[in-house]
């Protein structure tokens, strides 16, 4: 009857499992800031397309009816999700931040505000908002939010760019800390090197041995720290998909489509790329040491 | 003490020429050595700690490159040789440590099958030969004893006996004796001295344990401050 063969390598001992912590935790956090990252680059990407698509239409010296038979040929058109005249009341919480609490005096004329809310991405609808106002003799202007939206733009672009740094810093940092860890829990090994080596194995044999033991690890480790990304983003995504107002607009939007996943599925398997080279490279390198 | 120059024949087992070591932190610890072990030849390695001589052998079983000479096994020029070369020379000579080096998550059969193992055989091609030598060794009631289980005699067998599980043309044994009790260390220079006549293997021991000399008629070649000096006072043959 054949013996079963014990591996080369002993089984996973303290030092290993310290590697597996530190990987899975570093695997968590990366995981984590990609995600992160994404929501970053779709709330900017919304809210840069919300400000954009806000646009203020002021009437003077027109009724409110008048004014809202406007909105009523605004509405059809078709880059237009919504048009709408804001009410007296409205219009003097608009002022008062000028003018102070108290209202505005009566017989004051003030302007029709009109808001539209377009889809730039099919159209701007200025052309056509301003062509109805002079259809209908309605002495108006169409005020875009261009000039705003090019500041937000630029901020937006600043926060995309902040977040990717994050990302790509704290990836850099996570795999040199899993080469690291590797590299010092297999130095710890020098004395099985050492035997393999002068029992007649080739540095190929030997560095394969180490190679795939670190690959597993930093696989199963990295795993972990993405299931555990996984779970935060998914709690994040059902508790606080509720949330509303300007506030909720600036966070980041967490969500797990396609892309999500493929970054889970990225973590580990970068992990354990870098635990693998990172195994090869010392066992090679200590064994340059020796003829 | 007068220096050793051996005489130099023809495809000797191991051939030194002005072989000197450095290591970057002691310096120079052996000085142009020049050596030839015949093959089938039984030689004793002596001198003080410190000497070299643990130095000396780690070259012979290309541990490591010497700064400055040749060495030749088995009338193979070392320094040329590719690592995958090297691999097979290295499977050629066997090698025991005094602190044996034996991985102990391995069973005492699982640590002699080690040589051939690594070299790609399967266990149903090597099981009986490793339990042979395991038995010709004494340990053949220990067979798959985890390595800790074992005393250091026990242990130093075992080293023993995965050093020969290759059928090694040259056997080198660094202090082998060293943590044995002396009727251990005789019963394994025993072990070696049979191995030497039955199999022909050529046999190296460096050791400082004089009074185990004195029972074998065998040369013995001495190391003081990195050069190497024939003993008279031991053994006696060239």
């Amino acid at each position: 009857m054949t013996r079963r063969e014990t591996p080369l390598l002993p089984a996973t001992d303290a030092r290993e499992a310290a590697l597996f912590f530190v990987i899975g935790a570093l695997c968590f956090l990366a995981a984590l800031a990609a995600l992160t990252t994404r929501g970053t680059y779709k709330a900017a990407e919304a809210w840069g397309a919300q400000i954009e698509g806000d646009l203020t239409v002021i009437m003077r010296s027109v009724d409110r009816r008048t004014a809202e038979d406007v909105a009523d040929r605004v509405e059809v058109l078709a880059n237009v999700f919504e048009a709408r005249v804001l009410t007296r009341e409205e219009v003097e919480t608009l002022l008062e931040p000028s003018l102070g609490p108290g209202g505005m005096p009566e017989g004051l004329p003030i302007p029709m505000l009109m808001t539209v809310q377009a889809d730039m991405a099919v159209g701007d609808p200025s052309p056509d908002i301003q062509r109805i106002l002079a259809e209908m003799s309605v002495d108006g202007d169409v005020a875009g939010n261009a000039g705003y939206a090019e500041n937000v733009r630029g901020a937006l672009g600043v926060l995309r760019l902040v977040a990717l740094s994050i990302v790509a810093l704290l990836s850099a940092t996570a795999i040199a800390v899993i080469a690291f860890a590797t590299h010092a829990a297999l130095l710890a090994r020098r004395d099985i090197v050492d035997v393999l080596h002068l029992s007649g194995a080739e540095d190929r044999f030997i560095a394969g041995l180490f190679e795939r033991r670190f690959w597993i690890l930093a696989l199963q480790a990295g795993l972990g720290g993405a299931v555990a990304a996984l779970m935060v983003t998914a709690l994040i995504v059902f508790t606080g998909s509720g949330s509303q107002g300007v506030e909720a607009q600036l966070l980041p939007r967490l969500s797990l489509d396609f892309w999500d996943i493929v970054i889970l599925l990225v973590t580990p398997v970068a992990a354990g790329l870098a635990a693998r080279m990172a195994a090869r490279l010392t066992v090679l390198n200590s064994l340059k040491d020796t003829l | 003490m007068a220096r050793f120059r051996p005489d130099l024949s023809d495809e000797p087992a191991v051939r030194l020429d002005g072989v000197s070591l450095s290591y970057e932190r002691t310096g120079e610890v052996l000085s142009e050595i020049d050596l030839v072990l015949r093959q089938g030849s039984f030689t004793f390695l002596t001198g003080p700690s410190g000497a070299g001589k643990s130095s000396l052998l780690k070259l012979m079983y290309l541990a490591h490159a010497p700064t400055r000479g040749g060495i030749r096994l088995f009338g193979r020029q070392t320094y040329d040789l590719k690592r995958k070369q090297l691999a097979a020379l290295r499977r050629r000579i066997g090698v025991v440590f005094q602190e044996f080096r034996l991985l102990d998550h391995l069973t005492a059969f699982e640590n002699v099958a080690l040589p051939l193992r690594v070299a790609g055989q399967k266990a149903d091609a090597y099981q009986n030969e490793v339990i042979d030598l395991l038995r010709w060794v004494g340990l053949g009631e220990r067979v798959d004893a985890p390595i800790p289980s074992l005393s250091g005699g026990e242990q130093q067998r075992v080293a023993i006996a995965r050093a020969l599980i290759n059928k090694p043309d040259l056997l080198i044994a660094d202090e082998p004796t060293g943590n044995v009790d002396p009727e251990m260390g005789r019963k394994i220079l025993r072990l070696f001295a049979e191995l030497n006549k039955r199999v022909g293997t050529t046999i190296l021991i460096a050791t400082h344990d004089l009074e185990l000399l004195r029972e074998f008629d065998s040369p013995v070649l001495r190391l003081a401050n990195g050069l190497l000096v024939r003993d008279v006072e031991y053994g006696g043959a060239e």
